[in-house]
């Protein structure tokens, strides 16, 4: 029997692999449909054109209906892990849904739990109307919501582009797509990135279809200020030109009037259980982010677990649907296949230099500027907290300011807080650092009550 | 080579105040730490200021000496720790944990502690959302709080005006003695000469007294601490169960708990905590965090619609017979030890600094600390 956590791209191809090998399969998903974050999809009641938002529309469905239908999976949907251990080869997982616990032990586990948009702060990100594209998109996905009538996509990454297409084509007004990274970064990675034809046209056709819908993409622009109106919502940000480090262009700025701005710079990987599974985690030189390690094939530093997906690198769909595959059947003990997943990872690695996150994005920031939104801590708290107090590391920072204790526990935060003091401390934070400030050994709220009923078990 | 008057190793709440205690008497110190400042059990600990739980005795005369001082410090430093006197309830549900509670708050109160007992309309009125079926109880309004990361980090702020230093990332790896008295003091970094040590170390503090060529046997006794999603204004006091008591003396290594209920100013609702003897394990079971939900929803019922949103855990520095260990060593000179406070030593923490400022500069103390000398251990360290 072979537990897979998140049905994403990931977690999906590694239940079937593993299926298809002739294992049992376990797939639990917090969510209330197949897809995780890439083919979110709306229940079959609401009738609307999915393939305008997602063009690989098709191959999920696809891959979820032969998930639903194979004979070795079972399916747990609305059941959330909400804390895990790994103890002599086994681990447990402590899963609740519609108010009932269940403990899950399991001696190969295979974790795809991905990734969500990452967020930098910035003067008036926490007025409400500043979101990130991945909840924008999941609106109009997941509930056929528009978030708003006029929407700037805003940020770096390949993803933006088909976020704004699929706004665009739903009839949105996108007034304006502020990509900040340069073309030239592109060029810089040509042969990595013609390794892929068929993303570059991919690419291609969403530039196509955004001038169609005449949404220009500007380059080497940022959101660098958020502006409310009477109402305390959004009602425009300011835009600038900035330089490859993401410092400001001093007199570029100029005002744009919305009441949605999308903005996210990659992503950041939810290593909540991998925190909880005790996994070896490192950061990445890549693009600085924390993530699972893995071997070829996709095993963890702990026995009997596998990652997949993003929580071992961002690289998108079809890298997930690989290392998925990859996962399922190492864990069912059967042949794997790594050249696909080679090949891919060269591609991801290439597109995440050409859009990196320049560290100047710090200067866009004020004294007032909230960091923590949860626990309203804003840079000046922080600066003093390190300059006058003496913390030396975020883990210190937060202990004397409370910033990434709130409801996300530093997911939204936690890498910009790390960012932020290494920057005022002058010491760059430690890989241990970094890791420690995704740790969650609560990964997701659960009621007391819900917790004071859990059967014991001996 | 750097020579300060006193060395205190460790950079948590005992150590802190200790260094700030010397600083005032004219001492020139150096903290040292392995880690961040408060980055030990301070910064696991919870800030609870008590009274109300410790039977009539020398740790009792320390924790109300010790409740005041931490007043004083806030008026000398310029507080900045969320030192708040919030008060204490604690509950009796059976005729006999009634009947025990009554008699120890007498004792308490005859050792100067303010007790008032309350019955349920007065319970009640103080705690709106305690279990109805609770009618019996004591309010001690001594009982306070601070946060104690911020306390240790504000002395050692105050510290350094002072003229004192504070270097953390520095752990100690040796310390000599000439004549069985303390010479130098050996960091990855640096050498100290000095003539004074102060052990701070809280539960690494056996470590320390063995690298000086004596014993302690201090251990650790892990804790657990649930902390809620906010809710704000739920719950006004520290409260808790009259077993709580028995439970912080107790000798047995199985995990205890009786949850001491409070809300804090962030909103957030903290739970604690357990008590269980198992070395520095990290990792731990669901059945921790569920019988510290279970005894917090049993006090208060709405707690079962509130969220956990967090736990954490923390090792106490614990002394075989539940005392702190404050004082000079028994075999080696110029070693003073400020350690073992195990669940209390944020909120011992002044009283001790004030113990061993008197002893060092042989002065006049507050109260007979000979209860908490380290020499108590000497037989036991013989061969
Ligand atoms: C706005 C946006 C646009 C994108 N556009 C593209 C694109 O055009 N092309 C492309 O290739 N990629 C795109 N991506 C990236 C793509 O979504 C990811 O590469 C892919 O979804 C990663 O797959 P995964 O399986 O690793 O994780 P996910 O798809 O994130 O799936 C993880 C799943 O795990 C579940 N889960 C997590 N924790 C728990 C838990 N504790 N208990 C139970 N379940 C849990 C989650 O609910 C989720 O369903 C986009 C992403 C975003 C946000
Ligand atoms: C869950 C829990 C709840 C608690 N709640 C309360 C409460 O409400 N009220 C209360 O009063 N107490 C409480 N306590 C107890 C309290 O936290 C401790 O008694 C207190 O923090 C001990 O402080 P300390 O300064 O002695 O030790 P620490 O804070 O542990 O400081 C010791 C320092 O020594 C350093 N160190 C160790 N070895 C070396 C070396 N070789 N070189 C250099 N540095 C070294 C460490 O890095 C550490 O920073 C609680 C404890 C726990 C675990």
């Amino acid at each position: 029997m072979i537990t897979v956590v998140g049905a994403g791209p990931a977690g999906l191809a590694a239940a079937l692999s593993a299926a298809n090998a002739g294992e049992s399969v376990e797939l639990i998903e917090s969510g209330a449909r197949l897809g995780g974050q890439y083919w979110r999809n709306l229940p079959n009641s609401i009738v609307v054109d999915q393939q305008a938002l997602n063009h690989d529309f098709q191959s999920g469905k696809v891959l979820r209906e032969k998930v639903q239908a194979h004979p070795n999976i079972t399916v747990l949907l609305n059941t959330q892990v909400w804390r895990a251990s790994h103890e002599e080869g086994i681990s447990i997982l402590h899963t609740i849904s519609g108010g009932t616990t269940r403990e899950i032990r399991t001696n190969k586990l295979i974790l795809a739990t991905g990734a969500y948009d990452r967020t930098l702060p910035f003067p008036g990100w926490d007025i409400p109307g500043v979101m990130t594209p991945g909840g924008v998109q999941a609106l109009l996905k997941g509930n056929n919501v528009k978030a708003g009538k006029k929407i700037v996509i805003a940020g770096t990454g390949p993803f933006l582009l088909p976020v704004a297409t699929g706004l665009a084509k739903y009839g949105v007004d996108v007034v304006g797509l502020f990509e900040a990274n340069r073309l030239r970064r592109w060029i810089w990675q040509l042969p990595a990135l013609l390794n892929n034809i068929s993303a570059i046209k991919e690419g291609a056709s969403y530039l196509h279809t955004l001038r169609k819908f005449k949404v220009r993409v500007q380059r080497g622009y940022a959101v660098v200020e958020a502006h409310s109106g009477s109402d305390g919502n959004l009602s425009a940000v300011t835009v600038a030109r900035v330089k490859s480090d993401f410092s400001v262009i001093e007199g570029s700025q100029r005002k744009v009037v919305c009441d949605v701005a999308a903005i996210g710079w990659g992503f950041t990987a939810d290593l909540s259980l991998a925190g909880n599974l005790g996994l070896m985690q490192q950061v990445s030189l890549l693009d600085g982010g924390t993530y699972v390690v893995v071997d070829e094939h996709q095993g963890t530093s702990q026995a009997g677990i596998f990652a997949a997906g993003e929580i071992t690198g961002i690289g998108g769909s079809k890298l997930s649907l690989a290392e998925g595959e990859i996962a399922g059947s190492a864990a069912a003990g059967s042949e794997t296949n790594t050249s696909k997943k080679r090949k891919l990872a060269k591609f991801a690695s290439a597109l995440l230099r050409t859009y990196p996150v320049g560290p100047n994005w710090q200067s866009w920031l004020k004294p007032e500027t909230t960091i923590c939104r949860c626990e309203e801590v804003t840079l000046e708290i922080i600066e003093k907290s390190v300059l006058d107090l003496g913390a030396t590391d975020s883990r210190t920072v937060k202990l004397f300011t409370r910033c990434g204790m709130g409801m996300c526990q530093g997911r939204i935060c936690g890498r910009s807080v790390n960012d932020v003091v290494a920057r005022i401390s002058g010491k760059p934070a430690s890989d241990a650092d970094r890791v420690s400030s995704a740790a969650r050994p609560i990964a997701s709220p659960i009621l007391l009550g819900e917790l004071a009923q859990i059967p014991i078990v001996d | 080579m750097k020579q300060p008057d006193a060395i205190v190793i460790g950079a948590g709440v005992v150590g802190s105040a200790c260094a700030l205690g010397l600083a005032k008497a004219g001492l020139k110190v150096v903290v040292l730490d392995r880690g961040p400042v408060s980055g030990g059990t301070t910064g696991a600990g919870e800030g609870n200021i008590l009274v109300s739980d410790k039977e009539p005795g020398p740790e009792l005369t320390l924790a109300i000496r010790s409740r005041n001082a931490w007043f004083e410090i806030a008026d000398e430093i310029g507080a900045g720790f969320e030192l708040e006197a919030k008060g204490g309830i604690v509950v009796a549900r059976t005729q006999v944990g009634a009947t025990a509670l009554s008699h120890l708050a007498k004792r308490q109160q005859r050792a100067g502690v303010q007790a008032h007992e309350l019955d349920r309309s007065a319970l009640h009125q103080l705690e709106p959302y305690l279990d109805p079926s609770i009618d019996f109880g004591f309010h001690y309004p001594a009982d306070a709080q601070c946060q104690p990361m911020l306390s240790a980090a504000q002395m050692l702020k105050a510290l350094r005006s002072m003229g004192g230093e504070v270097i953390t990332g520095a752990a100690v790896r040796a310390i000599h003695t000439k004549d069985s008295a303390i010479s130098q003091v050996v960091t990855e970094k640096e050498k100290y000469s000095t003539e004074i040590v102060i052990n701070a170390t809280g539960t690494w503090a056996g470590e320390i007294a063995q690298m000086a060529g004596s014993y302690l046997p201090i251990a650790p006794r892990r804790g657990f601490i649930l902390v809620s999603a906010p809710a704000p204004n739920l719950i006004r006091h520290k409260v808790y169960d009259a077993d709580y008591v028995a439970n912080v003396a107790s000798d047995s290594t199985d995990l205890q708990s009786s949850a001491v209920v409070e809300g804090t100013k962030s909103g957030t609702i903290l739970i604690g905590a357990s008590r269980e003897r198992v070395g520095f394990k990290s990792d731990f079971d669901v059945s921790i965090l569920r019988i510290l939900a279970r005894q917090a929803i049993s006090l208060f019922p709405i707690l079962a619609s509130v969220q956990l949103m967090r736990a954490y855990r923390g090792f106490r520095p614990f002394a075989p017979d539940h005392l702190p260990v404050i004082g000079e060593d028994g075999k080696i000179k110029g070693l003073w030890h400020a350690a073992g406070h195990e669940g209390a030593g944020i909120g011992l923490a002044p009283a001790t600094a004030e113990i061993i400022v008197g002893q060092v500069l042989a002065r006049e103390v507050f109260m007979d600390a000979s209860p908490f000398s380290p020499r108590r251990f000497i037989q036991e360290s013989a061969p």
